[in-house]
């Protein structure tokens, strides 16, 4: 039993994972991570604040085709 | 000796477990072959709609297993060794190595709009057969091909667009067409889909007060996530889907109400300058205040209502009462006119083949994509589940009597405007309808009428919320469900309606920027107002058009967009047609070309049949002609001359709309064919654009970088 509700934990866990992924809840994380392993990203410049980053994001994602129909 | 025993044994087992595996494959190829065939060729009882949900989910598995396969394999030679554009040029915000499941939803809530829903419930006039044949065929051998090789092509080439690629692969002109080509598809696609909510609400004030309240409550949460809580699109989505299901259920309340009812019963032309206002200041506002946070919302609500639907159709198993095939395959169809071919596979468009994913295919996601073989379930995946959408939408639309689906799609130019007359003239037709039914459906779903809704949404949302009644609630809960399936077709409509708006502003003022440079200036004010104007002028024309249209607009405006769709797709099919034949892949060229050639044939001959059929109801000039011979012969009263003369005048707009677009099709063809011969005859130095060679560094369980918890 422990080892069917490990295993139900874990798969919840990486659908709660997934579903910040897809809706974007999870891009500042992703944009620090980026820089905290790619050194050449972080070369002189200090990461975005959380607002600066979405308000960044979202100014990029909308001024191309995001949406088909 | 035991060694060899136990290599039999397990060789024995391996040779077990291929046979069974060759085995399943052949069961669910022979399941979907027979469910297929009772579609095909069942008459008599209407037939149980899990045959459809049988048939498409075999097909897509077996094409899925077999053909995309081969494409990945032996046309195109994926190499999983090789570093994507995400890796190479990861940079945390665009270039984003991500999970393979998460970007199939990204990509799946970014190519599946309302285009699978509203194409294959008209196209049901024609009967449930072959739009679903269409779906299916169009999907697995079309549509599928194209989004999966142009989501290769712009791998392979730095996440590059289909108007940058097609400039560099097959010529400048051809990089302009595409060009050209999406600002054209844009102006007719946001034309058609606020028609198509025009229709939906017009007259109805619970769908008006619901859709209305979705605006201050995508600014709420606009404000939320800007000032707030930045950023945290998962806790305020949540809070707007509540919010939305909240107003959904309000809605009754105003529609019982005098006053409120009064406020929110609108006009068909009241309707139209509400959208095209709207249109403009969505373009205008910052994207945080309302775009971004409508978005969310709509991508929430979207992927609930398809699972919800897809549930639905699993749980009750609706019967399609509509025939196999209908008398309208002459070309004479109520909803729209114009025979099964070309006007089924122009119809359909989005759920078979859509030039449009192309873009998609061409942007976001192939600068996320962590190996190349993912391309392939992504890109062919992808659109196979955006066709099993329009299975269900035909399913749903199907599954009403016929006499209420052509009532509510016709104009009442065909049917008349009584319950009697529309009543009389479709049970002439062989599809009984008491006076009383549609009046009594109405009143049901909390609707003062149904008459006259062309656009496929409400005959959508009617089927879909006996579905879902028949689920959880019963006839208690129609008129909620009616008004949930309305907002949801409404809310992200909406959403195409104000991002494509502020996507054709940019190009309006890239455009401009070479004329006059401060223009092109995206942060420029006057630039701003200037170029949002003109692109909702461009649309907000083209919905006036269709809403003052005696014939319901859609008859005009539908195939305008699956041609300029269409158009698109034999853009994105012409680039990798060249691409295969660069990398040397002759053998397998018709993988690309059968599908190109085929939307070539049918958006030329629809094409010419919008502009020079004879029958006023197809052909665009020949309408135009027979109103100004009524005008010559004085049988127009005079106080409608001056709307008939506009009438006139937009049919004459639509004919040269539709020229310049079959005469786009002919330039980039003949540019094709000249440079596939100069290829083929090696008069032409072969280059092919692509992105040096890199070995990935990633190890081989690697799943991306994106991160998904705190």
């Amino acid at each position: 039993m422990p080892r069917v509700s490990r295993s139900f934990a874990s798969l919840l866990l990486r659908f709660w994972r997934g579903l910040r992924q897809w809706c974007g809840d999870a891009d500042y994380e992703s944009y620090l991570g980026a820089r905290r392993h790619r050194p050449d990203l972080r070369r002189g410049t200090a990461p975005l604040s959380r607002e600066e980053f979405y308000l960044e994001q979202l100014n990029r994602r909308y001024s191309r085709l995001s949406r088909c129909c | 000796m035991s060694v060899p025993a136990i290599s039999k044994a397990s060789h024995r087992e391996r040779a077990l477990r291929r046979a069974a595996k060759a085995f399943a494959w052949v069961a669910v190829a022979l399941a979907g072959a027979s469910a297929l065939a009772a579609i095909a060729w069942h008459r008599g009882e209407p037939l149980n709609s899990g045959w459809f949900v049988v048939a498409a989910i075999c097909c897509y598995l077996v094409a899925y297993r077999l053909y995309s396969a081969f494409v990945s394999a032996k046309v195109l030679a994926l190499d999983d060794t090789r570093a994507t554009p995400a890796e190479r040029l990861e940079d945390g915000r665009d270039f984003v190595p991500t999970n393979k499941w998460v970007l199939f939803g990204h990509h799946f809530a970014a190519i599946a709009g309302p285009g699978p829903l509203v194409g294959p419930t008209l196209a049901a006039q024609f009967g449930y057969l072959p739009g679903t044949l269409w779906l299916i065929v169009g999907a697995a051998f079309g549509g599928c091909v194209q989004d999966f090789i142009i989501l290769f092509c712009s791998i392979r080439r730095d996440g590059k667009s289909l108007g940058e690629m097609a400039r560099e692969e097959v010529s400048r002109r051809g990089g302009f067409i595409a060009q050209l080509a999406v600002l054209a598809i844009l102006v007719i696609l946001l034309g058609v889909v606020a028609l198509v909510i025009v229709n939906a609400l017009k007259a109805s004030p619970w769908a008006t007060f619901t859709l209305a309240m979705t605006i201050p409550i995508a600014i709420l949460l606009g404000v939320y996530l800007r000032f707030l809580r930045p950023g945290r699109v998962l806790e305020a989505s949540l809070l707007g889907v509540a919010m939305v299901l909240f107003v959904v259920v309000a809605g009754q309340w105003v529609a019982a109400s005098a006053s409120w009812a009064r406020v929110f019963t609108l006009s068909g032309v009241t309707l139209a300058f509400a959208l095209i206002a709207y249109g403009f200041a969505a373009s205008a506002l910052p994207v945080w205040l309302l775009l971004a946070p409508r978005d969310y919302l709509s991508a929430f609500i979207k992927a609930g209502a398809i699972f919800s639907l897809a549930a639905g159709i699993l749980i009750v198993r609706p019967h399609m009462l509509m025939p196999p095939l209908t008398r309208f395959i002459d070309g004479n169809g109520p909803v729209f006119a114009g025979k099964i071919f070309p006007f089924c596979f122009i119809t359909i468009a989005c759920g078979a083949v859509s030039g449009f994913h192309a873009l998609i295919s061409s942007g976001t996601t192939p600068k996320m994509i962590l190996r190349e073989s993912h391309a392939r379930f992504i890109g062919y995946g992808a659109m196979l589940m955006e066709s099993f959408v329009g299975v269900m939408a035909m399913v749903a639309a199907c599954a009403m009597t016929p006499g209420v689906y052509f009532a509510i799609n016709s104009p009442p130019a065909i049917v008349g405007s009584t319950p009697e007359a529309v009543s009389r003239t479709i049970s002439s037709w062989g599809y009984a309808l008491a006076p009383q039914t549609l009046p009594a459906l109405a009143q049901a779903v909390g609707e003062h009428t149904l008459f006259n809704r062309a656009g496929g949404a409400p005959s959508l949302a009617v089927g879909m919320a006996q579905i879902f009644s028949n689920t959880i609630g019963g006839d208690r809960l129609l008129g909620i469900w009616y008004h949930f399936a309305i907002m949801f077709e409404a809310l992200f409509i909406l959403t195409v309606l104000d991002a494509g708006t502020r996507v054709g502003r940019f190009m309006v003022q890239e455009l401009g920027g070479r004329v006059w440079k401060p223009f092109g200036r995206t942060g420029w004010m006057p630039g701003i107002l200037l170029s949002s104007a003109i692109i909702v002028g461009a649309w907000g024309y083209f919905l006036y058009q269709g809403v003052v249209d005696p014939l319901g607009g859609i008859n005009s405006l539908w195939p305008l967009f699956g041609i300029s769709n269409q158009l698109l797709a034999a853009v994105a099919l012409v680039l990798a047609t060249t691409v295969l034949l660069k990398m040397g892949r002759i053998r397998w060229i018709w993988v690309t070309l059968a599908p190109m050639a085929w939307l070539v044939i049918v958006t030329m001959t629809a094409s010419y049949q919008k502009i020079f059929d004879p029958s006023p109801r197809v052909g665009f000039l020949a309408f135009a002609n027979s109103l100004a011979a009524q005008i010559g012969a004085g049988t127009i009263p005079a106080s409608r001359i001056a709307d008939t003369r506009r009438l006139i005048f937009n049919n004459r707009l639509d004919a040269a709309v539709t020229a310049i677009l079959a005469a786009m099709i002919l330039v980039l063809v003949v540019e094709a064919l000249l440079q596939w011969y100069g290829i083929l005859a090696r008069r032409r130095s072969v280059t092919l654009h692509e992105a040096p060679y890199l070995a990935t560094q990633w190890p081989e369980g690697f799943a991306g970088t994106a991160q998904g918890d705190d």
